[in-house]
């Protein structure tokens, strides 16, 4: 009745996933935080080997994965670098709107492209003064003729840059909540977009993330997916889907952060012998070993959900907040355990404790999963 | 131009195992595809991308896990396998006969094999190979080309290397300098779940192929070499203490 087992091809994926990321990535992801670099090179490596916009669906040239597929690869990729596995996801979050929502025209339209070459996707919903309140959203959308002209500044988005494709929410009347909120494809470099990277972020600096301003953005109403007043709720059935990934990165860092530990404690010698000894450490190591197994379950079980097509919002809440909870405790206990040394850069510790502290923040913080969880609670 | 490429199942060089009792424990390790087997891989799959029609059928003798290698040659783009299932580990003539068998089957112009094999770090399959089929061998490859039926490689021998034009078929080993083995894409492993992987009984493909299903040596004991440290710790100042490493690296390990 219940199947732990990855298939044989998922087991093929990990271990190519898991050669790649520890070959190509993890070397890498100590300079690229320290220079705030995008390694556009390695997405390009990571493109070729398919690992890029893996949501693409069959019919438009994609390879028709998985969620169950799409973690077991997010999981490697964020033990080696929580910022480099975030330009992939969040390029994914950006295509699950089209995916979801969009029309096959529009499908090949905007999808196909992102499968021939090493493009991104974004996904853009929050705005300066407006995240988590994600109806309150002011990005104006005015219909002219036959085109929507875009007016806003939208924040926080990844790969909002470089993205070829960007999805933005928002809305015909910033009265009338989510009934008047509208989701628009705008392809990259369209006038009127600019993009200004945001600097200064405490982690996951692989990754870029900029502010977009939309000033007079003039795009077909034939980018505009589903109809007016669908905004919300594309974003929200986006957002139940995306939110395992995150969910799978966050596993992902704290089996690093385990692994950190137990490396570190059993070569460093406190009192006559390895501090392994003590009870105090193993311990910590041991509740980072409860956290990251019962997380990695309850993320494989929202994936096994999403792929079998059966209610997912609850469980995807649920394994977002819980293994970024869980990845950012077993970062900081690792970090403890490396003692002076974990304070320092010399050892990744400090970067999985900086990089996975977005985990509990982005698609929806773990404060609105909470709302999410406790609103199915009371229905 | 049909091509076979031996493959072996053996523990991740990076991961750790655990001996035991004199024997290794292999339970929880990481078993990969031997390293020296991709090359071989890797280099028939150039020779069909270099635009030379290719059938490329990789063949494998051993337990059933052994099967998860053989996936990872399917989805580096291997057309096909042969999986010859077997509990008895066979040493490497016994391993070479039962091969034979299958590859006097396929009858392929090329068969490659790697250098050496990494769980024993024994390099007698590829020789043994070549002996049980009575074709002509090259060893330790690390350049081939073709011409008129006739194959020519650089290979290493203790002094430099070599250069040998070899008829076809024949059997190469392959090792480090080869190519670069790629990894398989994300396409190419989906794709894979399409391709034929034939399990055969060892008992089976040795009774076809007149061999015995069984070791040609009998093991009658074994041991893990177990090396104890020194725990050595030079006293004195940094000079005096450097002194002492060097007389040491060289008067005892003879290393400088």
């Amino acid at each position: 009745m219940i199947d732990f087992e990855l298939s044989d091809e998922q087991k093929q994926i990990q271990s190519m996933a898991r050669a790649f990321a520890r070959e190509h990535v993890l070397p890498h992801a100590a300079a690229w935080d320290r220079e705030t670099r995008y390694p556009e090179e390695v997405v390009e490596a990571a493109a070729e080997l398919g690992l890029l916009n893996v949501g693409v669906p069959e019919a438009v040239g994609g390879l028709g994965l998985g969620m169950l597929d799409e973690i077991v690869i997010a999981e490697e990729l964020a033990y080696a670098c929580m910022g480099f596995y975030t330009i992939l996801m969040a390029s994914d979050l950006g295509l699950t709107p089209i995916v979801l929502a969009g029309t096959a025209e529009q499908q090949r339209r905007f999808l196909e492209p992102l499968t021939t070459q090493a493009r991104l996707a974004a996904f853009a919903l929050s705005e300066p003064d407006n995240g988590s309140d994600a109806s309150g959203l002011r990005t104006q959308a005015r219909f002219e003729g036959d085109e929507v002209v875009l007016d806003g500044t939208k924040m926080w988005i990844s790969n909002g840059e470089q993205a070829s494709v960007i999805v933005v929410f928002a809305t015909v009347d910033v009265q009338s909540g989510h009934k008047g909120t509208v989701a628009v494809v705008v392809e990259g470099g369209t006038p009127g977009l600019e993009a200004n990277p945001i600097h200064g972020k405490l982690g996951q600096r692989a990754s870029p993330t900029a502010e977009l301003v939309l000033r007079g953005v003039r795009v077909p109403s034939a980018n505009v997916l589903g109809e007016v007043g669908d905004g919300f709720k594309i974003a929200m059935r986006t957002l139940d889907r995306t939110r395992v990934p995150v969910a799978a990165g966050s596993v992902g860092v704290a089996q690093r952060a385990l692994d950190e530990a137990i490396s570190y404690a059993s070569t460093r010698q406190a009192f006559g012998g390895p501090i392994t000894r003590f009870q105090a450490i193993q311990f910590k190591l041991a509740d980072m070993k409860i956290g990251l197994e019962t997380a990695r379950w309850m993320t494989y079980r929202a994936a096994w959900l999403i792929d079998r097509g059966l209610p997912h919002t609850e469980a995807s809440a649920i394994a977002k907040c819980y293994a970024s909870d869980v990845a950012f405790k077993a970062a900081e206990e690792a970090l403890h355990v490396h003692g002076g040394y974990g304070y320092v850069d010399e050892f990744p510790v400090g970067k999985l404790m900086r990089d996975v502290k977005l985990n509990q923040i982005y698609e929806g913080t773990n404060e609105i999963q909470r709302v999410v969880i406790a609103r199915g609670l009371m229905r | 131009m049909k091509i076979v490429t031996i493959l072996k199942q053996v523990p991740d060089a990076e991961a750790r195992v655990r001996a035991s009792g004199g024997t290794l424990d292999l339970s929880g390790a990481t078993l990969v595809i031997d390293g020296m087997d991709e090359y071989g891989v890797e280099e028939a799959l150039r020779i069909r991308e270099r635009g030379m029609e290719t059938e490329i059928v990789a063949l494998a003798c051993g337990p059933e896990r052994a099967a998860e290698a053989i996936r990872t040659a399917l989805a580096m783009g291997v057309d096909r396998a042969v999986h010859v299932v077997s509990d008895v580990t066979l040493d490497a003539v016994a391993m070479a006969r039962v091969l034979a068998g299958v590859v006097q089957d396929e009858a392929p112009e090329l068969v490659f094999v790697g250098g050496k094999q990494a769980d024993w770090d024994s390099s007698a399959l590829g020789p043994a190979l070549a002996e049980a089929l009575g074709w002509p061998h090259a060893d330790w490859t690390t350049e081939l080309t073709f011409e008129d039926g006739t194959i020519t490689v650089t290979h290493d021998i203790d002094d430099g290397t070599e250069t040998l034009t070899l008829p076809l078929p024949a059997v190469v080993t392959t090792q480090q300098g080869l190519n670069e083995p790629r990894y398989p894409t994300l396409p190419n492993i989906m794709k894979a779940k399409r391709k034929t992987l034939e399990a055969r009984p060892l008992a089976d493909v040795a009774a076809a192929a007149g061999a015995p299903a069984d070791r040609a040596t009998e093991l009658r004991a074994s041991e893990i070499e177990a090396r104890s440290r020194r725990n050595v710790v030079l006293d004195g100042d940094a000079k005096t203490a450097a002194t002492e490493l060097v007389r040491r690296l060289r008067d005892e390990a003879k290393v400088l």
